[in-house]
């Protein structure tokens, strides 16, 4: 056997006609991603549904965010969630308990959610709400500060949270988190006191590398700056 | 490791170009990664490297990586200036806050060699 072609055909002194040819693609890494990323936009667009992909450390209060914004809101808006994590859905569950229609994720060790996920997970979503329709849709990503920040989900608004324990140097050192958010929410506040936490510094750090970044200083525990993120949201839901 | 997601969804792109152009191995594939993507290019070859003995059509394959560099262009002075700095303060020209970001963030497939 020929161990150039694995061929069984012809006796050596042949020729292999191996043409090389170079083709030019010029198209991203994550097109299938993004893909569908666009696709599940549309599919939001034609529902009226505004989605929103929250991502973050681990333990940055995303979930906590969550409970507090669906009581904020939950009159007159309709609500559903997407659950992002690696393995469990025990925050789906925090979540169904407030009365709202959720959905796990779960990436099975993956440190992102993906477009393709989020759309089957919408698809599911779909399913439990015997026809009712959906104002808006939270997606709470892995808490990663790193690779959610690739993955277009097909969201309309990009919030990123950075609570006061993990320090003002986060800007900095995930650039890409904040270049790729909309709205940077500076969570935990209430913990200011016990920190050497520069309030100014994150900010301006934060706004050097992303200048239109909305940024919102807030506690879920006090309730502290709840009023701005809420009106905020709101304004975005009901255009 | 998005790096890992990244070179799987690589590979299931270059077996459709490879399907598509009726080609019977990819040899090559040239990516542009820019210096401020995010990407860890030795991260991504490291799983590309991986990932492709799974596939004989790409098991020969290899990555060039061209990195393309941080570049900014002053709205004010319209000059253009290379960087290392992401969080910029302001153009070295002219002092203007008001720049735009040209180059770096680039996560590019340009080409891939195919035998066919």
């Amino acid at each position: 056997m020929c161990d150039v072609c694995g061929c069984h055909e012809h006796e050596h002194g042949h020729t292999h006609s191996h043409e090389t040819r170079t083709i030019d693609v010029n198209q991203s890494l994550l097109k299938a991603n993004e893909d569908a990323a666009v696709s599940n936009r549309k599919h939001f667009d034609e529902d009226g549904i505004f989605a929103i992909n929250i991502i973050s450390s681990p333990g940055s209060g995303k979930t906590t965010l969550l409970e507090k914004t669906i009581d904020a809101l939950k009159n007159g808006i309709n609500i559903g969630v997407l659950e992002g994590d690696i393995e469990t859905d025990l925050d789906a569950e925090r979540i169904r308990k407030k009365g709202v229609p959720a959905v796990q994720l779960t990436t099975g060790g993956a440190c992102h959610l993906d477009s393709i996920l989020v759309h089957k997970g919408f698809h599911s979503l779909e399913h439990s709400l015997n026809g009712k329709r959906l104002d808006v849709l939270f997606i709470e990503n892995v808490g990663n500060l790193v690779c959610p920040s690739f993955f277009d989900l097909g969201e309309h608004l990009r919030v990123v949270l950075i609570s006061v324990p993990e320090g003002h140097d986060k800007p900095l050192k995930y650039p890409k988190a904040i270049r790729t958010s909309h709205v940077l929410i500076i969570s935990k506040t209430d913990l200011v006191p016990h920190f050497d936490f520069d309030m100014e510094k994150i900010k301006k750090d934060a706004l050097s590398l992303n200048p239109s970044l909305k940024i919102i200083e807030l506690s879920s525990k006090t309730g502290e700056g709840m009023d701005e993120w809420i009106e905020y949201i709101e304004r975005l839901i009901h255009r | 490791m998005h790096e890992v997601s990244i070179a799987l969804g690589m590979i299931d792109e270059l077996m459709r170009i490879a399907r598509d152009n009726n080609a019977k191995k990819v040899t090559g594939v040239k990516l542009k990664i820019g210096k401020m993507s995010g990407i860890v290019t030795d991260s991504l070859m490291f799983a590309f490297d991986a990932v492709k003995l799974e596939h004989p059509m790409l098991s020969s394959a290899t990555i060039l990586i061209e990195e393309v560099p941080l570049m900014y262009g002053c709205e004010k002075c319209n000059k253009t200036f290379e960087t290392e700095n992401l969080p910029f303060q302001s153009c070295p020209f002219c002092g203007s806050y008001s720049l735009k970001l040209l180059s770096g963030e680039e996560m590019h497939i340009e080409n891939v060699e195919v035998d066919v």
